[in-house]
């Protein structure tokens, strides 16, 4: 059984998203690495699948592993941060 | 003594200091980083910080705790972080620490600016004379394969 579950988008990400959010089918108990493999199937743009493969996933509170549980409805991809 | 935000507002050196303030503190040091007018040799005219709000507090939280925990629980620390669009000479982000001697602010301080360039989820897109607009690399953040 698959459930639906929005990704919050960041930097890069949000270049041709404008409202910063897109939705993906994953199954019922999947793992950020099942998320990172359905996002890659969603996005049509080769770099934003480039940046993919480089960003981290992550709650309000922590950085995820690629073995942890996708978390309830929302979900955040960070692609590599550059802050200063 | 901790204080962290992210903020639209100007910053400000003196809001920091004060923070960074005790009768038994001999030493405080601050850091300013600024909007450069160029980038790898491409005049920049400004630079939007994007940023994840909550995270963001949490990181820098944590790496404030990690400043007090190596340099002492006395310590008191600052660190805040601009978001949207500035212009060039602009503050994006201030770090400041005080403790009773230097070695102590100095190494502090350079903790905090340091982890905060790899750790906290923000993102800057420079703006270009030529009309042209760039998401610049950064450090990932994702730790597994």
């Amino acid at each position: 059984m698959n459930r639906a579950i929005t990704v919050r988008l960041f930097g890069a990400f949000r270049q041709g998203n404008p409202d910063s959010r897109l939705t993906v089918e994953i199954p019922e108990q999947a793992r950020v690495a099942d998320l990172r493999a359905a996002m890659e199937a969603t996005l049509r743009d080769a770099n934003a699948r480039s940046l993919l493969k480089a960003s981290a996933f992550a709650t309000d509170s922590a950085v995820l592993d690629d073995d942890e549980i996708v978390p309830d409805r929302e979900i955040s991809i960070l692609p590599p941060v550059c802050g200063g | 003594m901790i204080h962290v935000d992210i903020t639209e507002a100007i910053l400000d050196p003196m809001a920091a200091l004060q923070h960074c303030c005790s009768d038994a503190h001999g030493a405080a040091a601050l850091f300013i980083g600024r909007v450069r007018n160029l980038n790898d040799g491409r005049p920049v005219t400004a630079v939007s910080y994007d940023l994840h709000p909550q995270l963001c507090r949490n990181i820098f939280s944590e790496i404030c705790q990690e400043a007090i925990d190596q340099w002492g629980p006395d310590l008191r620390v600052y660190l805040v972080h601009r978001q949207g669009r500035l212009e060039i000479g602009e503050a994006s982000v201030i770090t400041a620490v005080s403790s009773g001697h230097r070695d102590e602010s100095f190494k502090a301080c350079r903790h905090l600016i340091e982890q905060m360039k790899v750790r906290a989820p923000i993102w800057k897109q420079e703006h270009y004379v030529d009309g042209d607009s760039e998401w610049i690399k950064g450090h990932a953040l994702r730790s597994s394969d």
